[in-house]
């Protein structure tokens, strides 16, 4: 569309002066703006909280572990060890997942245990309304001051019969729509102005990474145009404002309410149902029965290990090992059901993809399912970063219980070790603690939000190419 | 006497549309209140149906203190609107037939298609919806709705604005058919011609109370000069 | 009569009010017929879980159920299922049933450490919230009320037909309460219909279906009546329109984020974790020292052991179990408080009931099909019940020192499904009642001025 730029700024500059002399309009923006505000202030300190009583929690356990008194390595192997997870610093901004995963896991040895003690698990149902974030605000309730903004940007104009006037007076149809357009983006933009502050003085005081701080500024900024097109190109076919504004709370309603909450239905009726842990440890089980049972002598599997073992120390019998028998068979044990452990967990997640990847495929029909995924992935609250806290965990826990194997194998005598065998205290300090690392968001789900952003801007660029078929329409109806 | 106002009197804030307001209708009389913009005679229909609560006076219909019973004086007038609206998604019978059952008046088919017949609707349309009836026609509904009801009270609000010459007459026709009923009529106008062909009495309405009064006389009925003067001089004063 | 059925024929004629009607009663279908599959795929779950569950109930059984078993291996390696089955109400409101475990397999060690354990659950499918009758009723028949109501008087104004409609002899007030009265119904048709065939098809108790639509008539009745006021008071349709739009996320959306957000500051559950971590160091801790300090508060506790609890210095099973129900004994005052900060926050919701309609009808509508964060309690303490009938079943094995066979395997105790924990709490009741009747008693003051 190419407008006569000062009559677009012209048509945009009266139309905010309305929106500016409109008190209810007002006051919904400053509302919308304190909400924003308040979220994002309120969020920043509750994710402070969370993250102060994980770290304390964790400290409290790390201390605990080291002063365990003089043990037989085995025994602190199911003493184990409490994980918590992080919370990445632009939690603060999209909680994502992270109130129903469990952010605790106990780690012992050949067991893996679930993530325990998600927020939504020991909330009443008021959670399930959502959780007021600065991303609920401006997924949820920004499209709707949006749309109240815009709805009667033509319709009304229309209906007090001044886009005949208009015309009159040599405004093309291309223009007044650029103008609008120009007037209810801009609106936008100031609707994002909080979170964008905010947003940018996390990242500037370098408390949250920059990178992915200015794309989720990106793909709002996106989100919100979008809408803001849509407002201005539906009052612009709508009869009566009135019709405009029912046409686009209704499609507020599917886009935002109703979609999101049906997909999950349908992906789980129709993807295959994912395994319980139930079933998963049954399985893992008879599995690990198939490969062989180390108490039997006779075992293939085993007899076989034996003889490496034997033939890699040079002796005949395991009573002229230097090293613990009992400690060998139990790190081959563990390394066994890690490899099980790491299959099906590999398999459960690919299953759970399988279903996710059904729900953002639907992207493409609601722009609020690409947005809600690339704000998760970029605030590091998605799926896949807890993936990659479990991954990161269980490779923490086969170290783990591998390091204290050792122990055992090393400094257990393999003959005569008496009934209560121990070792020093002094080793649990040299056990590795948990070292979590906050994975790079950009690296760990590019793809993911490079697609999002995409689907994003389709919509967009889609929206913008209606304008000039509804420009023309415009211009026969004001005939 | 069927309709009858007293010393009305109504103040909307300081301003004061009502100014001792007085003069009545009699049954089978038509009755014009001619008067500019803004001269109080959609006010003066208003206290008649109840619609608003006079400051001072009072407005009776068939003896019935408006302000004491508003539902009782609703149920003896029937009022057509300046602009008929009525439910388009309805047709002319089932619209009559609601806003009968509304008024809790009797329904019986017989005494619609009595009316509709008696307003000159083409009986075709009928049964059609009112989506795409004319403006004489929605006019007509509204007064066959008026007759249906048999009360002894019609109030109009300027019925022939918009009316082209032909549907003007078939309305004075009609008109002269309720005067013959013993209907009292008050219509409420600044179509001085229409006024001046059907009206029994004028009534020329000016700073909130009548400013003269005509009757009419013999069949030349007014003098239609001498009534421009006095509305342009009503106008002037108002 | 007549009359109304004037009103259905007008109402039904207006293509909006008609749209609006036939989305809600097949919004309402699609989720009965959703949360009945769920409901069914919950049970099917539980049946495929109790399959697997029992092929492993049998290799235990093969493994030690020899004739010289031991009843301490038999116990450490033997899993026992537990399940908690939707009730025939569910269907309806699925509340926490998609996040809380409704499996769980249990062993005689420490029951606190065991109690927690989460089942797989996709928590990017659970994070916008089921699609169920609940959430047609709380978030959707709102709006459809909103379509309908929004314009009950502004739109005859707009239509031009106010004044004839005025002139009219009819009781003020009458005829919107008529309408309003139309719109109430047929709302509640839509919405109620399809969630009585489900009850219907999932044999649900006639008591809770009675409490069920009691609660979405109250909460539909509250919009219907807000409407009204909003529509008699306002100036313009999409004046009316909007305002109630702004009540609608006030009431639906802001007020309980705002209140959750406030909950879970005001009441922290961190309690969760410590208790597990107290549990961990009282259990382990009893390694490090005499074996009599974990036997005598033991046998204080069971008497009837007293006499064949003696213990010598190296492992063995009656110590080991002992220690486990000691550990968990150990931590019950912390278990207690953990419950108290859960009961708390669900109180407080209750209560919340008075500032939002909405939360007052999630509360009510999952207490009584029993899916909510009490009913998961509930099946916790039917497990805690069923932890406690292993002990017995075990105990006696142990400590006499019996041999744990086949036989015995077979005589194990088998989880009883826990009853209905359906309850209905006054105070929401309450709450919503008046809530909805004050928007009545408003609509009504607004009738009958806007006439006059």
């Amino acid at each position: 569309m190419s407008g006569r730029p000062s009559l677009v700024g012209r048509v945009a500059r009266e139309e905010w002066r309305a929106l500016a002399r409109n008190r209810v309009a007002v006051v919904a923006g400053l509302i919308l703006a304190v909400l924003l505000a308040g979220s994002a202030l309120l969020c920043v300190e509750q994710r402070n909280a969370i993250e102060a009583s994980r770290e304390r929690h964790q400290a409290s356990s790390d201390r605990q572990f080291d002063l365990q008194p003089d043990r037989h390595p085995h025994r602190m192997v199911h003493y184990g060890q409490f994980v918590f997870r992080p919370l990445s610093t632009l939690a603060f901004f999209d909680r994502g997942v992270d109130s129903f995963t469990g952010h605790t896991v106990f780690l012992e040895g050949h067991r893996q245990n679930s993530a325990n003690f998600s927020e939504a698990r020991q909330s009443s149902l008021l959670l399930r309304f959502g959780e007021l974030t600065p991303a609920f605000v401006l997924q949820t309730l920004a499209p709707l001051l949006v749309i109240f903004l815009a709805y009667g940007a033509v319709a009304s104009e229309r209906e007090r019969g001044t886009l005949r006037l208009l015309a009159a007076q040599g405004l093309g149809a291309s223009d007044m729509l650029a103008g609008k357009l120009l007037a209810h983006g801009g609106a936008a933009g100031l609707i994002l102005a909080p979170a964008a502050l905010a947003l940018l003085i996390a990242a500037l005081l370098g408390w949250a990474p920059p990178g992915p701080a200015v794309l989720l500024l990106v793909i709002y900024g996106l989100y919100l145009a979008i809408w803001a097109v849509m407002a201005v190109l539906v009052s612009s076919l709508a009869r009566r404002s009135r019709d405009a504004l029912i046409l686009l709370v209704s499609i507020w309603m599917v886009l935002v309410v109703l979609i999101p909450r049906t997909l999950p239905e349908a992906a789980a009726r129709l993807r295959t149902q994912t395994l319980t842990r139930i079933e998963t440890d049954i399985a893992i089980h008879a599995d690990l029965n198939k490969i062989g049972d180390s108490h039997d002598p006779d075992d293939p599997y085993f007899s076989a290990f034996k003889a490496k073992i034997l033939a890699q120390y040079g002796v005949r019998r395991v009573e002229d090992l230097p090293v613990q028998w009992a400690g060998l068979v139990g790190m081959e044990g563990e390394r066994l059901t890690s490899q099980l452990f790491d299959r099906y967990a590999r398999e459960a997640f690919a299953r759970e993809q399988a279903q996710n990847r059904f729900v953002r495929g639907f992207g493409a029909v609601s722009p609020v399912i690409a947005l809600r995924q690339a704000s998760m992935s970029l605030a590091g609250t998605d799926i896949e970063s807890h993936q990659d806290f479990l991954d990161q965990v269980e490779r923490y826990r086969y170290a783990f219980v591998q390091s204290l194997n050792r122990m055992q194998v090393e400094q257990i005598p393999n003959q005569g070790a008496g009934e209560d065998p121990r070792i020093a205290a002094a080793n649990w300090k040299r056990v590795p603690s948990f070292a979590y690392v906050a994975p790079d968001v950009l690296r760990l789900a590019g793809g993911r939000i490079a697609a999002n952003l995409a689907v994003l801007i389709v919509w967009l660029v889609a929206l913008l190419a209606l304008c000039a078929p509804v420009a023309r329409r415009l211009r026969e109806d004001a005939r | 006497m069927a309709l009858e106002a007293v010393g009305l009197e109504q103040n909307y804030g300081t301003q004061r549309v009502l100014r001792g307001l007085t003069f009545s209708v009699r049954a089978g009389e038509i009755y014009a209140l001619l008067g500019g913009n803004g001269a109080g005679k959609s006010t003066t229909l208003n206290l008649f149906l109840g619609l608003a609560r006079p400051t001072a006076g009072s407005a009776r219909v068939c003896d019935v203190e408006v302000g004491s019973d508003p539902a009782a004086a609703r149920a003896r007038i029937a009022y057509v609107p300046e602009n008929v609206a009525l439910y388009e998604h309805l047709t002319a019978r089932e619209n009559i037939d609601y806003l009968l059952t509304l008024a809790r008046a009797d329904t019986a088919g017989a005494l619609i298609e009595e009316a509709l017949d008696a307003v000159g609707l083409v009986r075709e349309a009928w049964d059609r919806r009112l989506g795409g009836y004319s403006k004489g026609m929605r006019q007509k509904v509204a007064i066959a709705l008026a007759i249906a009801r048999r009360v002894p009270v019609l109030l109009l609000d300027e019925p022939t604005a918009g009316l082209d010459p032909r549907a003007t007459a078939d309305f004075h026709r009609l008109l002269e058919t309720a005067r013959i009923r013993g209907v009292a009529t008050l219509m409420v106008t600044h179509d001085l011609l229409g006024a001046a062909e059907v009206a029994d009495r004028i009534g020329f309405l000016a700073e909130g109370r009548i400013e003269a009064e005509l009757i009419a006389e013999g069949t030349e009925r007014f003098d239609v000069r001498a009534l421009h003067q006095r509305y342009l001089q009503a106008g002037a004063a108002a | 009569m007549n009359r109304f059925r004037y009103e259905l024929r007008l109402l039904l004629r207006s293509r909006v009010a008609a749209a609006a009607l036939t989305l809600l009663l097949v919004l309402s279908a699609v989720a009965v017929g959703a949360g009945l599959s769920a409901s069914a795929r919950q049970t099917a779950l539980i049946d495929r879980v109790a399959t697997a569950q029992a092929r492993d109930f049998a290799a235990a059984t093969t493994q030690y159920g020899k004739p010289d078993g031991e009843a301490g291996y038999a116990a450490y390696y033997t899993f026992h299922l537990t399940s908690d089955r939707p009730s025939s109400l569910a269907f309806a409101a699925m509340g926490q049933r998609d996040i809380q475990p409704y499996v769980l397999r249990v062993r005689l060690l420490g029951l606190q450490a065991q109690l927690y354990e989460t089942e797989t659950v996709n928590p990017e499918l659970a994070l916008p919230g089921p699609f169920d009758f609940a959430f047609v009723l709380i978030y959707l028949a709102p709006l459809a009320v909103i379509v309908l109501m929004h314009d009950l008087v502004s739109g005859e104004r707009e239509a031009g037909r106010l004044r004839l409609l005025s002139a009219l002899p009819v009781t003020p007030g009458q005829l919107w309460l008529r309408r309003a009265g139309v719109r109430l119904m047929l709302v509640l048709l839509a919405l109620l219909g399809p969630f009585l065939v489900g009850a219907l098809v999932a044999k649900a108790p006639i008591w809770g279906v009675a409490i069920l639509s009691l609660v979405a008539i109250l909460y539909v009745a509250f919009w219907a009546g807000l409407g009204l006021m909003v529509g008699a008071w306002g100036r313009r349709s999409a004046f009316n329109a909007a305002t109630l739009v702004g009540c609608w996320i006030v009431l639906v959306l802001l007020v309980p984020a705002l209140a959750n957000a406030a909950l879970s500051r005001a009441i922290p559950v961190g309690r969760g974790v410590d208790l597990t971590l107290a549990q961990r160091e009282a259990v382990h801790h009893a390694w490090d020292v005499p074996r009599e300090a974990v036997m005598a508060p033991f046998v204080a506790k069971h008497p009837e052991w007293k006499d064949k609890a003696r213990v010598g210095g190296g492992f063995h099973w009656k110590w080991y179990y002992a220690m486990h129900e000691m550990g968990d004994d150990g931590v019950a005052g912390q278990v207690a408080a953990y419950r108290a900060s859960l009961a708390a926050r669900q109180a407080w919701t209750e209560r919340l009931g008075w500032l939002s309609p909405a939360a007052a009808a999630q509360s009510l509508v999952h207490r009584v099909a029993d899916s909510d964060l009490q009913a998961h309690l509930a099946y916790q303490d039917n497990v805690t019940a069923f932890h406690r009938h292993l002990q017995d079943f075990y105990y006696p094995y142990l400590f006499s020192e019996r041999p744990f066979t086949r036989k015995d395997f077979a005589r194990a105790p088998v989880y009883a499904p826990r009853g209905s924990s359906s309850s209905t709490p006054v105070v929401p009741l309450l709450a919503l009642l008046v809530l909805s009747l004050s928007a009545w008693a408003g609509g009504v003051v607004g009738a009958r001025r806007t006439v006059s």
